[in-house]
C-alpha cells in the first residue's frame, strides 16, 4: 500500500533522512519509534509531501506521489494525518470540522455530511460537543476530534505524528483508546510515538529509526525484548530509565518528583509504587550529602518487574550506610522499609549506591 | 493708486458714525471704532492695547505665503513669526495671547475687528503694494487681454464702482456672474483662497467678493466662464504652475519674488497691511450684546449654521468626506489584497516592489502625497481634486491595511494549513476555506481603527480644493469669524461619523461570523 525507495531529506546541509525503504501493507498497523531528532515525523511528513523530499520514492498504491503528474491533493484525501498539536480550524465548530471535508471536497450535503460527522463524534465519544469551538475543548478532545475529521474524510491510511505528545498525562489513554479501537477494525496507521507501551500492545511491526534510517524493524515482541542492534538496545534500556542529574543542595525538588510521576505513568506503575518511588527519593536525598552532587538513576525491568535505584556521588564522600557513624535514624528505617536490598560500593572515583525495591501487591 | 485707497477709507468713515477720532491719522479716521486712537494705547500694562513700540521683540503672526508674511520676516528679525493658514486661527492664537499681532490685509483686518470686539487695529499701514491678477508664466496673450479689460474698467470708473460697492455695501446689488453660460463657451480656471472678505468669500453657498466680480466681468468680457477653485492661500501659486488653474485671483500682491514665478495683470487694488492686536481691558466698554451662555450659543447657532443656509454646506461638506471615505477604503482595501499578495508572493520581484510601495507610503505625510498627486502626478491629467483624494487615501490605506493583511494571515498557526492540505484541500482551497476566515477575524479590530483613523485624515483635502466637511467649517468660520462653534459642530460630526462606521464594521463583522 505504502512503498518508499532510497527516501532522502535534507534540511540545508542538515541530512535528515539518509535512506529510508519501506513497505507498509493494508491493515498493518506501524509504530515509529526512536529518539528526538532522527526523523521520525519527517519520515511521515514526507510521506503525505507537507515536507518535501529531496530524494526517493514513495508510491501509494503503486502512484509514485513524487511525479509532477500526481494529484498530491487527491493523494492526500486517501491519508489522513493527526498532528501532535491537533490543528483543528478554530473558527469552525467540533461538528463543521469534521463536515467541511465531506461538503467541501466530496461534494456531500450538509444534512449527509451532519450525519455522518455525528457518528464519528459518537464514536470518538464526543457527539455532546458538536456545537462547541475547539478552544472549549480539552487537549484529549480536541485530539479526539481531529482523529473524527480525519476519518470523515474516509482514508484508507491514517498517518498519526506523537498523538499524545502534546497531552497531559491524564488525557493520554483517552486518546490511545480511540486509537486501539480503530487498530480493532483494521486500519492502515503509521504511528509515531513516545509511549512504548502503546506501541508494544497495538503495533503490527515497529520501525526503529536512528542514523537517518530505518535502524531496526521487527515485531513488538523481539523489538522489545530482544533488541537485534546496538543502538536499539541502548534506546530500549534507555526508554526504562530515569536520569536525572543534581548539582547543589538547591536543587529542584519538584522537577524531579514530576519527572518521577511521569516515568511511573508511563510504565503504568500502581499509585502505591509511585508513592513508594517518591518517598524512597526523598529519603535518600535527606541522609546523603548534596554538595558534590549526584546522579540519579530509576531504572524498571520489564522481565523482571523491579524497580531499582541508583545513586551515584563522588569517591571523596565516603561510605554513608555501611559507615560506622550512626545516620538520621528515622530516614534509615524509612528507606529500609521500603527496599529489598541496598548496596553500597566504590567504583573507581564514584560512589554508588543501589537500591532495590519492594514489589507491593 | 493710493489715492483710490484714501479715497475708499474715507467713505468708509462714514459707515461708523460717531466713531470718528479727530486726533487720529487722518487715512484711518473712519474705522476708528476699532482702530486704536493714541491716547487709548497704554504701555503694555495689561490694562491697554498694545501700541507697537515692542513690535520688534514681539510674536507677530501672519498668514502663509502673503505679503505679510515675507515683511514681517525682513523687518521685524528679532521677532518671533508663526504663520496660519486662516485668519480664524490667527485670531484664536490672538485671543488665547498665542501671539501679540496678527499682520493682515486692511479689508480683512476690518471685517475681523467688526465681528470680535475685542479686536483692535494698529494705525500703521506696513506696506502699500498693489494686488493684480495672477496668470500662469508664458501666457501673455491672456494678460494683455485681461490688462484691455482692466484699463478699460479704470477708465470709465466702473472699476472704482466696483470696489466701492465692495468695501462699502458688501457688493451691493451684485448677484452672481453674467457671464454666458453654454457647454461651448471656453472655461476660465480661476484659483481663489475663499476665505478673506470681502474681497473673496463665501457668501449663500456661492463664491462672491471684490475680485470674482472683478475676475468675472473681465471674463465676460473676453469671451469666457469663471470656474473657481477654492484652495489655501499657500497653495494657489502651485495650482497656477501645475496648471490646474490658469488664474488666481485672491487679492494677490505684486511683488518681485512672485513675479520669477507668475505674470502679473495691471493692478487693481491697493490694501495696505495693517497689525491686528488684542484690545486691553480699559477698552472693552462694549458688552456683548448676547448675554447668557444658552443665547450666545443660540446666536452662534443662527450666524453659523442657519444664515445664507450654511448647513447646506456642511451638508455638501459632509457627502464629500463620506465619498472619499467610502470609496478610498474600498479601493485601498482591495489594492491593498494585491499589495498583500505581492508581498507575501515568493517571487523577489514581486516582493520587493511591494515593500517598496509599503514603505514610501508610510514614510512620506499624507498631506505631502496629497500635494505631490495632485499637483505633480496628476496635474496634467486634469483629474477632479475629488478623484485625486480617493486615489491618495486609498494608495495610503493599500499601504497600511496590505501590512495588517498580511500580519493577520501570517497569525494564524501555519499548523491550520498544514491540517487543510493534508485532508486534501489544494493550497488555494485551504487558504479560502481555513485561512482567510482566520485571518479576517484577527484584521477586523484594527482594520476598523483603519477605517475610523482614514476618516479623519481626509479632513486634510481641503488643501487641494475640495469641499469636505473641515473645509466647509473653514469658510464658515471665514465669514462668521467665529473660531470655536463651526469646529465644534464639525468635531461632532466627525465623532459621530466615526462612532457609526465603528458600528457598521461590528455589524459586518458579527454578521460575517455567525454565517460561518
Amino acid at each position: 500500500m505504502i512503498r518508499v525507495e532510497h527516501l532522502k531529506k535534507n534540511f540545508g546541509q542538515l541530512e535528515v533522512l539518509r535512506d529510508v525503504n519501506a513497505n507498509i501493507t493494508k491493515g498493518e498497523i506501524i509504530s515509529i519509534i526512536g529518539p528526538s531528532g532522527t526523523g521520525k515525523s519527517t519520515f511521515l511528513r514526507c510521506l503525505n509531501l507537507l515536507d518535501q523530499p529531496s530524494g526517493g520514492e514513495i508510491f501509494i498504491e503503486d502512484e509514485n506521489i513524487m511525479d509532477k503528474k500526481a494529484n498530491v491533493a487527491k493523494i492526500r484525501q486517501k491519508m489522513g494525518m493527526v498532528f501532535q498539536h491537533f490543528y483543528l480550524f478554530d473558527h469552525l465548530t467540533v461538528l463543521q470540522n469534521v463536515t467541511i471535508g465531506p461538503m467541501k471536497l466530496r461534494g456531500k450535503s450538509k444534512v449527509e455530511a451532519a450525519e455522518r460527522g455525528m457518528e464519528l463524534l459518537k464514536m470518538v465519544g464526543l457527539a455532546e460537543k458538536a456545537d462547541a469551538y475547539p478552544r472549549n475543548l480539552s487537549g484529549g478532545q480536541k485530539q479526539r476530534v481531529a482523529i473524527a475529521r480525519c476519518l470523515s474524510m474516509d482514508p484508507e491510511i491514517i498517518l498519526f505524528d506523537e498523538p499524545t505528545s502534546a497531552l497531559d498525562p491524564t488525557m493520554v489513554s483517552e486518546v490511545l483508546g480511540v486509537i486501539r479501537s480503530l487498530a480493532k477494525q483494521g486500519m492502515t496507521m503509521v504511528i509515531v510515538t513516545h509511549e512504548m507501551s502503546f506501541a508494544r500492545d497495538v503495533s503490527t511491526r515497529i520501525f526503529y529509526m536512528d542514523e537517518g534510517v530505518i535502524y531496526e524493524e521487527a515485531t513488538p515482541e523481539q523489538l522489545f525484548d530482544n533488541p537485534q542492534r546496538e543502538k536499539t538496545r541502548k534506546f530500549i534500556n534507555r526508554i526504562r530509565n530515569l536520569e536525572y542529574r543534581i548539582n547543589s543542595p538547591d536543587y529542584d525538588l519538584y522537577a524531579l518528583n514530576s519527572e518521577i510521576e511521569a516515568f511511573c505513568q508511563k510504565h503504568f506503575f500502581s499509585p502505591r509504587m509511585q508513592h513508594n518511588i517518591l518517598l524512597l527519593t526523598e529519603e535518600c536525598l535527606q541522609v546523603v550529602p548534596l554538595t558534590g552532587g549526584l546522579d540519579y538513576l530509576l531504572t524498571y525491568s520489564e522481565k523482571s518487574s523491579q524497580v531499582s535505584l541508583e545513586l551515584i556521588l563522588p569517591a571523596s564522600t565516603g561510605l554513608i550506610f555501611s559507615a560506622d557513624k550512626e545516620p538520621d535514624t528515622i530516614s534509615l528505617a524509612i528507606i529500609n522499609g521500603l527496599t529489598e536490598s541496598l548496596t553500597e560500593s566504590i567504583v573507581d572515583d564514584s560512589l554508588i549506591i543501589e537500591m532495590i525495591l519492594k514489589k507491593v501487591k | 493708486m493710493t489715492t483710490h485707497i484714501i479715497g475708499f477709507l474715507f467713505l468708509l468713515a462714514t459707515l461708523f458714525p460717531g466713531c470718528a477720532d479727530k486726533d487720529a491719522e487722518p487715512n484711518y479716521t473712519a474705522a476708528s471704532s476699532v482702530v486704536a486712537s493714541e491716547k487709548n494705547l497704554a504701555k503694555s500694562d495689561g490694562r491697554g492695547m498694545k501700541d507697537g513700540s515692542d513690535l520688534e521683540t514681539a510674536r507677530i503672526g501672519a498668514m502663509t505665503g502673503t505679503i505679510g508674511e515675507f515683511y514681517v520676516e525682513e523687518h521685524f528679525l528679532d521677532a518671533k513669526h508663526l504663520l496660519f493658514d486662516d485668519i480664524n486661527d490667527a485670531i484664536v492664537a490672538l485671543r488665547s495671547r498665542q501671539v501679540d499681532y496678527v499682520i493682515t490685509a486692511y479689508t480683512t483686518a476690518l471685517l475681523a475687528s467688526r465681528h470680535n470686539k475685542d479686536i483692535g487695529l494698529l494705525p500703521k499701514k506696513h506696506i502699500n503694494e498693489p494686488a493684480a491678477v495672477a496668470v500662469k508664466k508664458g501666457n501673455y496673450e491672456l494678460v494683455e487681454k485681461m490688462n484691455a479689460v482692466i484699463h478699460r474698467m479704470k477708465e470709465d470708473g466702473s472699476l472704482e464702482d466696483l470696489i466701492e460697492r465692495w468695501l462699502e455695501q458688501d457688493g451691493g446689488d451684485y448677484d452672481g456672474p453674467k457671464n454666458p453660460a453654454g457647454a461651448d463657451v471656453p472655461v476660465l480656471k480661476v484659483g481663489v483662497a475663499a476665505n478673506r472678505e470681502p474681497m473673496c468669500f463665501v457668501r449663500d453657498n456661492k463664491i462672491v467678493g471684490l475680485d470674482c466680480e472683478l475676475i468675472e466681468t473681465i471674463a465676460a468680457d473676453i469671451g469666457m466662464r469663471v470656474e473657481y477653485m477654492d484652495m489655501k492661500f499657500s497653495a494657489l501659486i502651485n495650482a497656477l504652475e501645475s496648471g490646474r488653474a490658469e488664474v488666481i485671483v485672491s487679492n494677490f500682491t505684486v511683488t518681485e519674488e512672485r513675479r520669477e514665478k507668475v505674470l502679473f495683470t495691471e493692478d487693481y487694488f491697493t490694501n495696505p497691511q495693517i497689525m491686528m492686536t488684542l484690545k486691553g481691558a480699559d477698552d472693552m466698554v462694549q458688552v456683548d450684546d448676547a448675554s447668557g451662555l444658552f443665547a450666545k450659543i443660540k446666536k452662534s447657532f443662527y450666524n453659523n449654521l442657519i444664515r445664507e443656509n450654511r448647513w447646506k454646506l456642511i451638508i455638501e461638506g459632509l457627502k464629500a468626506t463620506l465619498i472619499i471615505t467610502l470609496f478610498a477604503a474600498l479601493l485601498g482595501t482591495i489594492i491593498g489584497a494585491l499589495v498583500c499578495a505581492m508581498r507575501m508572493s515568493r517571487s523577489h520581484l514581486m516582493n520587493g516592489i511591494a515593500r517598496v510601495y509599503i514603505d514610501i507610503m508610510r514614510g512620506t505625510p499624507l498631506l505631502v502625497m496629497l500635494m505631490i498627486l495632485f499637483y505633480v502626478v496628476f496635474a496634467s491629467t486634469g483629474l477632479s481634486a475629488m478623484v485625486v483624494a480617493i486615489i491618495t487615501f486609498a494608495l495610503n490605506m493599500a499601504a497600511y491595511s496590505s501590512e495588517m493583511f498580511r500580519t493577520s494571515i501570517e497569525s494564524v498557526d501555519p499548523g491550520q494549513k498544514e491540517a487543510g492540505l493534508s485532508m486534501g484541500f489544494t493550497k488555494v482551497r485551504t487558504f479560502i476555506y481555513i485561512i482567510l476566515p482566520q485571518a479576517v477575524r484577527k484584521v477586523i479590530p484594527i482594520y476598523k481603527g483603519e477605517v475610523i483613523s482614514l476618516l479623519k485624515m481626509t479632513s486634510i483635502v481641503g488643501y487641494i480644493a475640495v469641499v469636505d466637511l473641515t473645509k466647509a467649517s473653514d469658510i464658515i468660520r471665514s465669514r462668521t469669524f467665529d473660531a470655536f462653534f463651526p469646529l465644534i459642530v464639525v468635531a461632532i460630526i466627525y465623532f459621530i461619523l466615526s462612532w457609526l462606521l465603528g458600528v457598521g464594521i461590528d455589524y459586518i463583522n458579527q454578521k460575517v461570523s455567525s454565517a460561518k
